[in-house]
């Protein structure tokens, strides 16, 4: 933990960027694997949500100059405002008719951005966002970036340990393993579930708002359902229901993308026709396989094989 | 008067468009319980099948056709073999994820196969429109909406008058129960993924005849999801109604609502309609009703 303070002193700035995709990342989906590994509730709408607190994070910091301190935690708001009004429907369904409700919303989003008056959303051109500042320091570099980041990632990180240890999370789980015996039991299902959508929002809302002191810049594009689908195949990869396990999906996920990222231009020299898609489609090649064989040969995630070898390493030589 | 007869005709035409290809989504949840959100993937690899065999194999329209549906089915059958064999009686869960692995896997591999590269593709159906006094009404759609009517009454015969058909809506109901009353469940997900890919192809035809032909097509997945939702999941007649209904919306919407807002609304209204749905009346129109039990 205290090397990764330092990473900016020991490691190049390309590797300071990975890292910072990455912690934004894990803000993001710490906040899926609240709201789909411990409520159970399917989410195909967290690019969306990410991207209502990108907006308002960068509509606050650039048309009334509000400090960071304020722009982030009110980015995480609206996002969980705007997924309230999905998360609404998932008192009344679950399963696939949820994953349908939260696609709605990705296309809500696209929408509303790209055909609201410009002047509100800036339309298809994006908005640029002023940098972070505190007490006269702008957060300019890739390593004062990563300062904000690492200060964000860990008190998010840290909530959400303390969120799943709470009733909360025992009311998410208990809802997750079986929604009727919750009821039954005296947990207001309806509210658990809109609670899990107001935290998993809050956290893509945050992330949102980082990402674009990050890249300074918001767009429509960065919040596809193909960004969704990649958070959702980050917790699949680390494991369902567990904080950690999104932390594992977000770092191997993110070095794939970032190898494919390397590699593809390379392959695209020798496979011409391809030319700048090959990045693109590989990622969705490799990603989309990634899910599936996850799916078919270990639908609990790395973790769960983690735990398995703690506890045999705990028994040794007892089989059990 | 006659233009707003002529926008509601052609928009209960491309809404019976959109019925097809979600007859594909039907197909494939009524006799198997499972929701493939790849279907316009499906569509996409249909029509790059049909394209294959009539532009670059140079086949005849009347051998490539049935040719291409075969090799579609066989795609499908792919698919099920490799991905959702392995997963009966597993999670919803998990089979959502798997068909949305899918989605961007052969979204993906369409990609690295077939390149950006914008494709003509054959022309199947006539490209003169139809005349009806001063209105006029594009072939393919007309043809392709008859195509729609046939499969939908045929196939809701298939699966609640025939023996097979009723045997693999007992699958759809539940994996286990169905395999233990002696029903096939992985012979009834085949069948339903060869058919799904089959109206899939049957739908990139009406869909992409005399246009031009690029993955982006397979967005069409994504406006028929409403049409699918509307209906209810279970009823492949009631496709037809929701079908026609959330393409006059759209239509409408589109000639009349659009210009005077200077948005593009039309896109969205499938969607706001099935929000809608989801809100008051999860099932949709026709879908069956569940009870739960602990």
């Amino acid at each position: 933990m205290a090397l990764l303070l330092l990473a900016p002193y020991l490691v190049s700035s390309r590797i300071i960027a990975i890292l910072n995709m990455m912690m934004i990342s894990a803000v993001i989906a710490v906040g899926l694997q609240i709201c789909t590994g411990y409520a159970g509730q399917i989410n195909l709408g967290q690019a969306a949500f990410m991207g209502v607190g990108a907006y308002t994070a960068s509509i606050l910091a650039s048309k009334t100059g509000l400090t960071f301190l304020l722009t982030i935690p009110l980015a995480g708001l609206s996002a969980a405002l705007f997924a309230f009004l999905f998360g609404l429907t998932a008192a009344r369904i679950k399963g696939f008719y949820l994953a349908l409700t939260t696609i709605a919303a990705q296309f809500l989003f696209h929408f509303a951005v790209l055909n609201l008056p410009s002047t509100w959303l800036g339309g298809s051109n994006g908005i640029t966002v002023p940098p972070a500042e505190l007490f006269g320091q702008r957060f300019v570099s890739e390593s004062s970036q990563f300062y904000l980041n690492f200060a964000v990632t860990a008190i998010m990180v840290a909530g959400a340990f303390g969120i799943v240890r709470s009733r909360f999370g025992r009311a998410f789980v208990a809802v997750r393993d079986d929604d009727v015996a919750a009821g039954i039991m005296g947990i207001n299902v309806a509210a658990t579930k809109a609670n899990a959508f107001l935290i998993g929002a809050f956290y893509a809302g945050v992330g949102g708002a980082l990402w674009a002191y990050l890249i300074r810049f918001v767009g429509v594009d960065q919040f596809t359902l193909f960004h969704s689908i990649f958070f959702v195949a980050m917790i699949i990869v680390g494991g369902m229901g567990s904080i950690v396990g999104a932390l594992i999906g977000v770092f191997i996920i993110r070095i794939i993308q970032e190898i494919i990222a390397t590699v593809g231009p390379n392959i695209a020299d020798s496979v011409s026709f391809l030319g700048g898609d090959i990045v693109f489609a590989g990622m969705n090649v490799v990603l989309g396989g990634v899910i599936a064989l996850f799916m078919i040969l270990e639908p609990k995630g790395l973790m769960h094989r983690w735990n398995i070898l703690k506890s045999s390493y705990r028994i040794w030589p007892f089989p059990y | 008067m006659v233009y707003f007869i002529n926008d509601i005709i052609t928009g209960a035409l491309i809404g019976l468009l959109y019925s097809l290809v979600a007859m594909g989504f039907v197909v494939i949840y009524r006799a198997s319980k499972v929701f493939n959100f790849a279907q316009g993937e499906l569509v996409i690899i249909g029509g790059f099948i049909v394209w294959f065999t009539t532009m670059q194999a140079g086949l005849s329209l009347w051998l490539s056709i049935p040719l291409s549906l075969v090799l579609a089915g066989l795609v499908g059958y792919a698919i099920e073999r490799i991905f959702l064999t392995k997963l009966i009686g597993e999670s919803v869960f998990s089979m959502v994820m798997v068909t949305v692995g899918l989605l961007i896997l052969l979204r993906g591999l369409v990609l690295l196969v077939f390149g950006p590269a914008v494709r003509p593709f054959p022309i199947i159906f006539p490209l003169k429109p139809l005349f009806l006094g001063d209105m006029l009404i594009p072939m393919n759609l007309l043809i392709g909406g008859i195509i729609t009517i046939v499969a939908a009454v045929g196939l809701s015969w298939f699966f609640n008058r025939t023996r097979s058909g009723l045997r693999m809506t007992a699958v759809a109901e539940d994996h286990v129960v169905a395999s233990s009353m002696g029903i096939s469940v992985k012979g009834s997900i085949a069948v339903a993924w060869v058919l799904g890919a089959i109206l899939s192809t049957i739908g990139a035809m009406i869909f992409l005849s005399g246009k031009s032909l690029t993955f982006l097509a397979s967005d069409i997945g994504f406006a028929a999801l409403p049409v699918a939702l509307f209906a209810g999941l279970e009823s492949i007649g009631g496709l037809i109604l929701a079908g026609i209904i959330i393409g006059i919306a759209q239509s409408l919407t589109t000639n009349y609502l659009d210009p005077l807002i200077g948005g593009s609304l039309g896109s969205v209204v499938p969607y706001i309609i099935m929000l809608a749905i989801l809100l008051i009346r999860p099932t949709g129109l026709f879908g069956w009703r569940t009870i739960e039990r602990v």
